[in-house]
């Protein structure tokens, strides 16, 4: 299984909504205020949205992200992810997902990624790469 | 970014049904009639039951595949697993596989995330990672060997 380096994405987040206790767990959303992303092929800054994170029993977190991001030339591109963050085990994983209509970032439909996230004071910090 | 290999899995299949044009894209529907997997940490087979992959082909020529199956390992637990993929490929390549030809894996674009759930304490650890497969359309069933990012 092969990989290449697709972005490193940064989220400054605002105070956590927490919705407390529903059937499926203790759901928290972490609003997105903004952030940048980086890579060989794209880079530009993070527009918003949020992180629906649903806490299990065992620990685990299942996160659940849109956000929105625009390139340095002016494309939205429409990023969602799914992924498992637990911290007792500092394990951090994401598989994002993308959608834009514009035809330079085209290539960001077709493929799949895989993330490895950090947590940080101002904000998790995302390592992405492509599933070659 | 750190894989190791958590198990391959082929899987048989029946006759597809092709819903044929759906609002978003050609939708069609393969039932999986059974099949097996093995790797370092689980063995066993696959329930026919609930299995099966939804595929949708899009405007963009891009198959997004949308696989549940239910997993049995050898010693009775069951693994629920629920995949989204991509296939795509050049045109030629594409035709063939749908000709149900073997073609080189490489000449084609087949990747999946499986998740797993189960409520099996010796399995549990599968509830808690994220992994990625990569495919291999055989004209019997696709073969998928599926890496744990860890």
């Amino acid at each position: 299984m092969n990989a290449r380096p697709l972005m490193r994405l940064s989220f400054t987040t605002a105070p956590v909504e927490e919705i407390g206790l529903t059937p499926h767990g203790t759901l928290s959303i972490f609003p997105i205020t903004g952030g940048s992303f980086e890579g060989e092929r794209l880079r530009g800054t993070v527009l918003g949205g949020a992180d629906w994170v649903t806490a299990a029993a065992d620990g685990t977190r299942e996160l659940d992200l849109r956000v929105t991001l625009e390139t340095d030339d002016g494309a939205l591109i429409h990023m969602t992810f799914t992924g498992v963050r637990d911290d007792a085990n500092h394990y951090f994983r994401t598989l994002p997902r993308f959608e834009t209509a514009a035809p330079k970032y085209a290539f960001l439909n077709r493929l799949l990624a895989v993330g490895v996230g950090e947590g940080h004071r101002d904000g998790p910090i995302h390592t992405i790469e492509e599933i070659l | 970014m750190n894989m190791r290999l958590l198990m391959t899995l082929r899987v048989t299949i029946a006759t597809p049904q092709n819903i044929a044009a759906v609002p978003h894209g050609t939708r069609r529907t393969v039932p999986i009639t059974g099949g097996d997997f093995d790797g370092p940490w689980l063995r066993g087979s696959v329930l026919p039951g609930g299995s099966g992959d939804w595929l949708l082909l899009r405007a963009d020529g891009v198959l997004e595949l949308d696989f549940r199956a239910t997993l049995r390992t050898d010693d009775g637990a069951l693994i629920s697993m629920r995949s989204f993929g991509l296939r795509h490929g050049p045109p030629e390549v594409m035709e063939a596989l749908a000709r149900g030809e073997a073609v080189d894996p490489a000449a084609y674009y087949f990747r999946t995330t499986p998740r797993f759930e189960t409520s099996h304490p010796k399995y549990a650890f599968l509830n808690r990672r994220i992994t990625v497969a990569t495919g291999d359309r055989r004209a019997e069933g696709p073969v998928y060997t599926i890496h744990e990012l860890h």
